[in-house]
């Protein structure tokens, strides 16, 4: 049967470079290439990819995968490789892997055959074991498996099943045929990646996708979504995506995958378990949590029953599990499965279990633990991968899994021993050939090897759902399995061609309450975002001064620059707020005015941005950039886009450059400054950040009228403080007369009409505070909301005229106290972390 | 033989606990010549104690949840036992190491005591080359699977110094091993490693030794101490079977076995979280009293 063309016209006058793309591609592929088998049973949708990217590159390949690269840029994609401090770009592949929707579907229910056959044999090792007892499984190959846990043996699943979610590394061999590398039942990373591929591949692609018939992959995710929700208690549960935390190899792809889903983004620590119940800690005190999809380890689940040294589980976790009063999924203890031994086993399994053949052969496998397998193993070891048993390192294969023709002969004398004494360890596999897939490279097309990891689902109903595509990764390596993600690896979005036009899916379902609210914000999250206000907040600040100290050396129109005390002032600002720390601090204090004066100043300048101090602009964005990884979830793309862009390269000694430096800076501040008014929805976590906002605000302006409204105040003085809070229009709207003390004092401490000044800044954080909910059911105010109305009347009573340096350094207090405040109310204790009870021992 | 046996573990916090959660593993277990005739525990500060969650192994465990400030814990358990059991000793017809590795690794039973849990290496106890290249000169796998256990715990405590000050509760095998020195848990952690890299199914033990007291003093209340043990699967006709590598005998009256697992981690007497700023100091004394 040959493949209907899609609903895509031949323009005449077309460029050809598609087709002669094609032509020389399938020239140098190797036979088994996936292009050339499609082309030689008469598919055309490659033809039809390649034209269209030549339309859309006008002919240049490379184009296609620099807009591929920006997008990935643009969806943040990243990922890191364990050891990394900082996240690297995801390596996106400019052309999708194409397979036809018939071949799909054998693919499909392949899949679907071993998700099934994976439950049934968990449900048998950890219930009734009658896999071992009759023989069919041997018992070390469940015990050898690190991810078995006895304390699992017995414990219903409360959704009647441990699998939600599974997926499976598939190679196609240059016969065509697939089969199944490695299972993923643990915490099946990619789905995320999968996505985001399709993303990146939509935006550059754009309309080809539709016009290619390519399969959507949302249908995949509601799935999910909706089949973890159906086997929740509650009606409208609350879903958390527990993840080991921003130093993960995938935090990114969690992030994204929850923000996607609509799942709670928590860590161990937002997590508490009471009576045998999950809660998650927000500002409204715990609340409930019906299901868990865990990305950690079971090792990590909890400390109480696995492994006690974990400080990333929730304490008790397994009391929940076992009242059934939360689903953990995929179920603690399914990692034996994926136990390469495992594969040995499986074609029987089909065949008892489930009285199938396997749709997807595995490669075959040879487990050692058996004679018979043994001895055939050791007859054929120059012809097969030798390999841990388990995946752990053993004794005799130090370099990990090997070929048997590589292993010299002392080093097979010592495995051959080894293997003797315990041939459980051990296992031979086939070697696999894998078939090559297009990739430009250097603005070319070359053919690599590439596996396919490919995903199913519990769908609302308990049956499984494969997701159309998946990812594909292409090494320069013969052998992919071996290959990370990082230098030389691609990932390619996967795309199954249908057969007729794919109907636009509609995600939305049939009927949805309307809600305005977006739920209960945990306590981890305000935190974030009330520290991620404080601290762009207060890089603001800093380059306010930066902009000010430098401005006010330049002397552009001839005398213009400020006296010198103004200028130390400035300069004591720098390094009081911690903006600038320089080795010796007695450089700044010049009070004459020596020819290195300026010079000093712009050294100031310069540390108070790239310098280490806790408040220059390196640091505060650093900070910055450590929060908004952490709740990537609630950031809009924007938002981490301007956090996550490097610093602009730092100029020589010119005033001039570092000022326009700081004002480019200054404007990506007030860029985050105008997302988070105008684009942040108002809710309880927009408050949270404004809180930080508002307060680090408060403080700064609270320290420059100490610093330069003083009995001893000079008209610089004023000028300066004027212009640090964007006030001299305010100013001069408010006073024909020239600057004098009292007014300005007033129009920037007391005067509410001012939104730079204090007094503006507590009626915001009053408002806020009484927008948030309250824990107490007596009607009294509690300690922030009452130490936000202490403050407003404290300045509700002070007076310009006598206002003095002690009197402003208690509102400074005042605020830090309310800082204070908030953060016990709201926020996660993290001064006191959880600790090991300790071990006794003789 | 009847005891007596008093454990008694205080822990003194730096600063309050606000919050604890603990699991106690002190009930000992009835095993192969020995019943737990009696068993109490008391908390101070009081607090409900419930039945521990399984962990799969050979262990008795209970729990508990503090939820009021505390300076001090004290958990105190009191056991009688009776012990009937005969140090086994070495026979023509016992099994060879291979013939019980090869018993052990086709043994069809996923149970609690079965040999599969107990041939790999565990959380703690690591397989290591050096440790199964020197188990392997007693380990021969033609030898009498008994005989050459015994030969092994003899060549630990005959070629290792006990010195309480070389190592710590999570020193590994394999750095006990390069000291030549350490605890009844270390040499322990060593037989355990040698033995599962010869292919032998080895458990940890964790309990109590009767101690006797030199000829003419009396024997010192609470001066006793928790112990650590081997068992090795010796085939099915001989089980499981004790051997004492920091005494250098097999297991027969004077020990008292609390719980049996892969290693420590399943083991311990105690182990659990707590909320808290600071550190703790633990005092755990234990009393063998010999009944008669």
């Amino acid at each position: 049967m040959s493949p209907a063309a899609p609903n895509m016209a031949q323009l005449p006058g077309m460029p050809t470079w598609g087709q002669g793309w094609l032509e020389s591609y399938v020239a140098q592929a190797d036979l088994g290439d996936v292009v050339r088998g499609d082309l030689g049973r008469g598919a055309r949708w490659w033809h039809h990819l390649f034209d269209g990217v030549a339309t859309l590159t006008e002919g240049r390949l490379q184009r296609l995968q620099d807009r591929i690269g920006r997008q990935v840029d643009d969806l943040g994609t990243a990922f890191r490789l364990p050891g990394d401090t900082s996240e690297r770009p995801w390596p996106a592949a400019a052309l999708p892997l194409l397979i036809g929707e018939d071949e799909w579907r054998g693919i499909a229910e392949g899949v679907v055959q071993r998700a099934d056959l994976m439950e049934a044999v968990l449900a048998d090792v950890y219930g009734p074991a009658r896999l071992v007892a009759d023989g069919t499984l041997p018992a070390p190959l469940v015990t050898g498996s690190r991810s078995f846990w006895r304390s699992m043996i017995g414990m219903e699943p409360t959704s009647g099943h441990r699998l939600q979610i599974y997926a499976v590394d598939l190679g196609r061999g240059p016969d065509g045929e697939w089969r199944v590398l490695a299972d993923h039942v643990r915490a099946p990373a990619g789905a995320g990646y999968a996505l985001e591929n399709r993303l990146a591949a939509s935006r550059v692609m754009g309309p080809l996708q539709t016009r290619l018939n390519i399969q959507r992959l949302a249908p995949f995710f509601s799935d999910f979504r909706e089949g973890l929700a159906a086997v929740c208690r509650r009606a409208a549960p609350r879903i958390g995506l527990l993840t080991p935390g921003r130093f993960n190899p995938s935090y990114a792809e969690q992030a994204h995958l929850a923000r996607y889903l609509g799942f709670l983004l928590v860590e161990g620590d937002d997590l508490a378990v009471r009576g045998n119940e999950l809660f998650v800690r927000t500002i409204e005190g715990l609340k409930r949590i019906d299901a868990l999809w865990r990305r950690i380890d079971t090792k990590f689940l909890d400390p109480l029953s696995f492994d006690t040294s974990s400080r990333i589980g929730v304490p008790g976790l397994m009391d929940v599990i076992a009242a059934g009063n939360a689903v953990i999924t995929n179920a603690p203890g399914v990692g034996i499965m994926e136990a390469p031994a495992m594969a040995a086993f499986l074609p029987m399994l089909a065949r008892k279990l489930l009285g199938e053949k396997l749709k997807l052969p595995n490669i075959a496998t040879w487990w050692c633990g058996q004679d018979g397998p043994r001895a055939e193993m050791l007859a054929n070891m120059d012809d097969l991968l030798i390999a841990p048993a388990f995946g752990d390192p053993v004794i005799g294969l130090p370099g990990g899994a090997s070929l048997g023709a590589n292993i010299d002969w002392t080093a097979r004398a010592a495995l051959e021993q080894a293997i003797a004494l315990r041939p459980q360890d051990y296992i031979g596999r086939e070697v696999v050939r894998l078939s090559t897939m297009p990739v430009v490279q250097d603005g070319r097309l070359v053919s690599r090897p590439f596996t396919l990891r490919a995903f199913a689902t519990r769908a609302a109903d308990g049956s499984w759902s494969v997701m159309p595509g998946g990812f594909a990764r292409l090494g320069d390596d013969a052998d992919v399995r071996a290959t990370v993600m990082g230098e030389g690896a691609f990932s390619a979005d996967v795309g199954i061609v249908a057969l007729h036009p794919v109907e636009p899916v509609s995600l939305l379902p049939a009927h949805v309450e309307v809600r305005r609210n977006p739920g209960t914000l945990p306590s981890r999250a305000a935190d974030n975002l009330f520290w991620l206000g404080r601290y762009l907040e207060r890089g603001d600040a800093t380059l306010r001064l930066v902009r000010a100290t430098l401005g006010g050396t330049i002397d552009a129109d001839g005398g213009q620059s400020l006296v010198p005390v103004t200028l130390d002032r400035l300069a004591t600002l720098l390094i009081a707020t911690g903006a600038a720390r320089i080795d010796d601090a007695d450089d700044a204090e010049g009070d004459d005015e020596e020819p290195g004066e300026i010079r000093d100043l712009a050294e100031l300048a310069a540390a108070a941005i790239d310098g280490p101090g806790y408040a220059s602009i390196r640091t505060l964005i650093g900070a910055a950039h450590g929060i908004a990884e952490v709740i990537r979830d609630r950031l809009a793309a924007d938002v981490w886009r301007l956090i996550d862009m490097p610093l602009p390269a730092a100029p020589a000694e010119d005033t001039g450059a570092m000022l326009a430096r700081a004002a480019s800076l200054q404007d990506r501040f007030a860029a985050l400054a105008g997302l988070a008014a105008e684009n942040m929805g108002r809710t309880a976590g927009w408050r949270f950040h404004d809180l930080g906002r508002r307060i680090e605000r408060a403080l700064a302006v609270c320290r420059y009228v100490r610093t330069f409204a003083t009995e001893a105040a000079t008209s610089d003085d004023l000028t300066t403080l004027l212009d640090l809070s964007d006030s001299q229009i305010s100013y001069r709207a408010r006073y024909l007369t020239g600057l004098a003390l009292v007014p300005v004092r007033d129009l920037m401490t007391l005067d509410p009409y001012n939104p730079r000044s204090v007094a503006f800044q507590v009626d915001r954080i009053r408002e806020h505070l009484a927008a948030l909910p309250s824990l107490r059911d007596d009607g009294i105010d509690e300690a922030p909301v009452a130490a936000a109305t202490e403050l407003g009347f404290t300045i509700a009573t002070m007076r310009a005229e006598a206002m003095s340096r002690t009197g402003l350094l208690s509102l400074e207090n005042k605020l830090a106290a309310l800082s204070d405040a908030i953060g016990r109310r709201y926020f996660l204790q993290g001064a006191e972390t959880i600790r090991a009870a300790g071990m006794t021992l003789a | 033989m009847r005891y007596a046996i008093r454990h008694l573990t205080r822990f003194d916090y730096d600063s309050p606990v606000r919050f604890a959660r603990c699991n106690l593993r002190l009930h000992p277990v009835d095993w192969d010549g020995q019943r737990v005739e009696e068993y109490a525990l008391a908390i101070d500060p009081q607090t409900p104690v419930l039945p521990g969650r399984d962990n799969g192994y050979c262990v008795l465990g209970e729990r508990f949840v503090l939820d009021k400030r505390a300076d001090e814990l004290s958990i105190e358990s009191r056991s009688t036992i009776i012990v009937d059991r005969i140090a086994p000793e070495a026979r023509p017809d016992d099994l060879s190491v291979a013939e019980a590795s090869r018993l052990a690794r086709e043994a069809r039973d996923l149970g609690r005591t079965a040999p599969a849990n107990f041939l790999f290496p565990s959380p703690l106890i690591g397989v290591f080359p050096e440790i199964a290249a020197w188990c392997a000169q007693e380990l021969r796998p033609e030898r009498g699977v008994v005989e050459a256990g015994l030969a092994l715990a003899r060549a630990i405590m005959a070629g290792f110094k006990y010195d309480g000050s070389a190592t710590e509760l999570d020193t590994s095998p394999a750095q006990a091993f390069a000291a030549r020195r350490g605890v009844c848990q270390d040499f322990a952690q060593i037989m355990i490693s040698g033995a599962r890299s010869a292919g032998l199914a080895a458990a940890y033990v964790s309990g109590y030794l009767r101690t006797i007291p030199p000829p003419g003093k009396a024997r010192l209340v609470g001066a006793d101490a928790t112990h650590a043990w081997v068992i090795l699967w010796c085939g099915p006709e001989r089980g499981w079977l004790g051997f004492d590598p920091t005494n250098a005998c097999t297991v027969g009256p004077d020990h008292i076995v609390a719980a049996i697992g892969r290693d420590y981690a399943d083991v311990a007497p105690i182990d659990g979280v707590f909320v808290g700023r600071n550190g703790q100091t633990i005092d755990v004394s234990v009393d063998v009293e010999p009944l008669g």
